[in-house]
């Protein structure tokens, strides 16, 4: 419920003060932004279902390179071209869920890694297309149909950013206060017993690695024509570290925590690169110190602070699955 | 070129290329063995053997003290990382928490490996006693490949040993077994978890050091031998000792033939090889670790 | 025709043969309790059954449709629901929550990603008529985690009958249950039979519960059906008081 206010509340305080930031703020946050929807995706797998990846760098590959060859390729407005690398990447990543969903555990997490791998291996492969390790520059960002172009320019495309960010949100609040996610919940909790129960678990966890990488992907769609170029390091393991950790540090299971991970990283990477090349030992520290000391991560911390500072009784309408994060 | 030469250098080439994979097959199962975990920092662990090696040699002129150091620091790191943190989490029922620490662990060295050593790949030559070529059924094969494949099988009989006929290795087997009961009999268990992780963080460490004069120290290479060795742990059998040898011959057979065959997809085949086997295999050996 | 039928039904492991030619035919309503020392099969039979483990032989069929082979899931949605030895919950779901869970499963529209308000409706009614039934309402909002055992128990059958089945395969249900719990158990348990529709399959240990409920004892041992028939003719039967050692509780 919290989640909510909070994102809609930030998403109309940045839309209102974009006009007035100085560009590189600007630049940054829509870097942020853009990273949060990846960490959110990954939420819905690890938090949600317990899915544990370690490939997720994958879906963002997929989708910035899918863009980024149907921008330059096909000429095609920029809305469409990142729809269009979504959608090329979600039927890719149909396949790929259909395989890593076979296993469970640790097994599930190699098959991820190694999909990421194949990808980072598969650009060099095809260096012709891909650019090979020199990427694709040059990335355009073309006007929209009927003459859009607003988003040609820094603000325009960072209201693009936050209305995907935003409609995402949306998109997967749906999804989990829905019967399918109650399901999701069901399966995290105890899987066994969903099957036991009738349900066919494999096929929800299809689907929800299915959208997880498609919200993934539209962040790697967002990013092409942001940075202007693509390069095989966005398919590289430390980046679907570096995810798992704004997951699992802005709080797993909760859809806000990971965005507010995603951004608070890429704003502590910024500062902290210019102080001292440390930052990424950092990061992997507070990483583990997380993970063994405050697993619900900031949102959950913070979430309890305020629970235990206000008298009020709770009562949370709705049929909401119970928090992830216990 | 006749056909039995070349199936005889193909396969001490493979052979050679087991032996380094049995290195980080080994440290891996009996990790697994004993904590019922996947150690995923492997990788990074084999990766920071190579450029600690390339260090020592960088710093003491000689190859050799490398063999020594690079085991030693590593498996000193391993061990603390254990006690520290790992052992901690064994009341928290929780495979999720452990898949996280050692990913956790395994950035930890690649970012700590990319600030000291920086991106480029680095290498170590190949010590002078171990240059050059003999000539086996007429075909030139290089002496540090049959310096590895002794390595390898010296590791294997000297691992052998240890589980079978010292009492530290029965303690060992004994704990994989039935960790409470050796526990009920007045052995100190976490101990042997935290020896037990240091020596095989010190054998992934040692199969870096051997590995750098072939290929180099290079960023990258803690990811693609960490799923190398969990294809072989996979094909062995979890915790299986016996099995991580066998599973190394394979998986360098498969590695050493299958990219002369399909040159093409010789960055691909382990993926490939652990797609292929995940999918047929998708729960069995891994069942009983959930 | 019975509603379920097993023909010379085997599962070996190996050497071992836990379930032994099996012939079983439960007729629609009936309450079957399988009875048998430790060891001899019960639990497996309910997993071959279920789906969980394949048979090494024979065959299964479920109103007269052959079910062998099948996975779980397509199993149990034919309308069979189970309970298990050890108990198998959703610790950090409320009771409520995870008897929804169950209702849901047997629904068309389980899968609805959007604007499931009905099906929340519908699932929460159910819901609270199994928690009512088993009585445990009190407990709807309270994590299933923090139950009791014998409440854990019995809010796993709430949820075996949320989805609303034709056969109902407990096993051990009281296990664990004090005095006062089984009585009530066994209360509910026919209040549930009494409104029919109903078939059970009951493992069972406590004799009181078996000789209370059952319509058919079914004994097993060592994988075999060494008796199977109305109560009083299992009682006498002389394999069956020997392989009890001594008789019946």
């Amino acid at each position: 419920m919290h989640g909510r206010i909070v994102l809609a509340v930030s998403a109309v305080v940045m839309c209102a003060t974009a006009p007035i930031l100085p560009a590189f703020t600007l630049t940054l946050l829509t870097e942020a932004l853009i990273f949060g929807l990846f960490a959110m995706s990954l939420d819905l797998m690890v938090g949600y279902t317990r899915l544990y990846s370690f490939g997720h760098a994958a879906a963002y590959g997929l989708g910035a390179y899918s863009t980024a060859l149907l921008l330059i390729h096909f000429g095609l407005p920029l809305p469409i071209g990142i729809l269009a690398g979504v959608a090329v990447s979600v039927v890719i990543a149909v396949p790929i869920a259909w395989v890593c969903t076979r296993s469970t555990g640790v097994s599930f997490a190699m098959l991820t890694l190694a999909f990421a791998q194949l990808g980072y291996a598969m650009l060099y492969r095809f260096k012709e297309f891909t650019g090979g390790s020199d990427g694709i520059g040059g990335i355009p960002r073309p006007a929209g149909p009927f003459g859009l172009d607003f988003f040609q320019g820094k603000i325009g495309y960072f209201y693009v950013v936050v209305f995907c960010l935003t409609a995402s949100f949306f998109l997967c609040t749906v999804l989990i206060t829905s019967p399918f996610g109650a399901v999701l919940a069901g399966i995290r909790e105890n899987e066994t017993k969903m099957r036991a129960l009738g349900y066919n678990t494999r096929a929800y966890k299809i689907a929800v690695v299915v959208v997880a990488y498609g919200l993934g992907s539209l962040a790697g769609a967002l990013y092409t024509p942001f940075a202007g170029f693509v390069a095989p390091e966005l398919f590289f393991w430390l980046v679907s570290g570096r995810v798992l950790i704004m997951v699992v540090v802005g709080g797993a299971g909760t859809l806000i925590g990971p965005i507010i991970g995603g951004v608070f990283f890429v704003m502590l990477e910024h500062q902290l690169s210019e102080v001292t090349e440390l930052w990424p030992l950092v990061f992997g520290a507070i990483f583990i110190a997380f993970v063994m000391l405050a697993p619900e991560g900031i949102w959950g911390l913070l979430t309890r602070y305020v629970r235990a500072m206000l008298p009020a009784p709770r009562g949370e309408a709705g049929q909401e699955a119970s928090s992830a994060a216990s | 070129m006749n056909v039995a030469g070349f199936l005889v250098a193909q396969s001490l080439n493979a052979l050679s290329q087991a032996a380094i994979l049995f290195f980080i097959a080994c440290g891996l199962t009996l990790i697994f063995g004993i904590m019922r975990i996947i150690n995923f920092a492997h990788g990074s662990l084999f990766m920071l053997g190579a450029y600690v090696g390339y260090s020592t040699v960088a710093w003491t002129g000689s190859f050799w003290p490398s063999l020594i150091i690079a085991p030693l620091v590593v498996g000193m790191i391993g061990g603390t990382f254990e006690k520290l943190l790992l052992a901690r989490l064994y009341a928290r029922r929780d495979s999720g928490a452990y898949l996280m620490v050692t990913f956790g662990l395994a950035i930890i060295l690649a970012e700590t490996i990319r600030l000291t050593w920086g991106p480029q790949p680095l290498s170590i030559p190949i010590p002078d006693r171990l240059r050059g070529i003999v000539l086996i059924s007429n075909q030139p094969f290089p002496i540090y490949r049959l310096f590895l494949i002794g390595m390898g099988s010296a590791a294997a009989v000297l691992t052998w040993q240890f589980l079978e006929r010292t009492r530290a290795g029965l303690l060992v087997r004994a704990v994989s077994q039935n960790a409470e009961m050796v526990h009920a009999l007045g052995t100190d268990v976490n101990a042997v978890r935290t020896g037990v992780f240091a020596l095989g963080c010190a054998m992934a460490a040692l199969g870096g050091v051997l590995s750098a004069p072939l290929m180099t120290a290079f960023l990258g290479m803690g990811s693609n031998v960490i799923i190398d060795g969990f294809v072989i742990v996979i094909i062995g059998g979890m915790g299986s000792f016996l099995g991580s040898i066998i599973g190394s011959v394979l998986v360098g057979f498969v590695q050493v033939f299958g990219s002369y065959y399909f040159e093409d997809l010789a960055l691909a085949m382990m993926y490939l090889l652990m797609l292929a086997i995940l999918i047929v295999r998708p729960g069995g050996m891994l069942g009983k670790e959930e | 025709m019975p509603l379920l039928e097993c023909r010379g039904l085997c599962r070996r492991f190996g050497a071992l043969t836990a379930v032994d030619t099996v012939d079983l035919a439960v007729e629609p309503g009936e309450v079957h309790a399988l009875i048998g020392p430790n060891g001899a099969g019960k639990s497996t039979l309910f997993n071959v059954i279920t789906g969980v483990l394949p048979p090494t032989d024979g065959q299964i069929f479920f109103n007269g449709e052959r079910i062998t082979g099948l996975p779980v899931h397509r199993i149990i949605r034919k309308g069979i629901a189970r309970t298990f030895q050890l108990t198998h919950l959703f610790p950090a779901l409320t009771a409520r929550e995870n008897v929804r869970i169950a209702a849901q499963a047997h629904r068309v529209d389980r899968w609805r990603p959007i604007a499931g308000g009905r099906v929340f409706a519908a699932t929460r009614r159910i819901a609270d008529e199994a928690l009512e039934q088993m009585r445990l309402s009190r407990f709807a909002e309270v994590k299933a985690g923090m139950l009791s055992h014998g409440d854990q128990r019995l809010l796993e059958v709430a949820m075996a009958i949320a989805q609303e089945p034709c056969l109902l395969l407990l096993d051990e249900p009281t296990q664990g249950l004090s005095v006062e719990e089984t009585d009530q158990a066994i209360q509910i348990l026919r209040g549930m039979l009494a409104k029919g529709g109903l078939t059970v399959i009951l493992v069972e240990h406590d004799m009181e519960v078996v000789f209370g409920l059952a319509d058919k004892i079914v004994v097993l041992h060592r994988g075999r059906v060494i008796a199977n028939g109305q109560p009083a003719e299992v009682k006498a039967n002389e394999e069956v008081q020997r392989a009890y050692l001594g008789g019946m509780e």
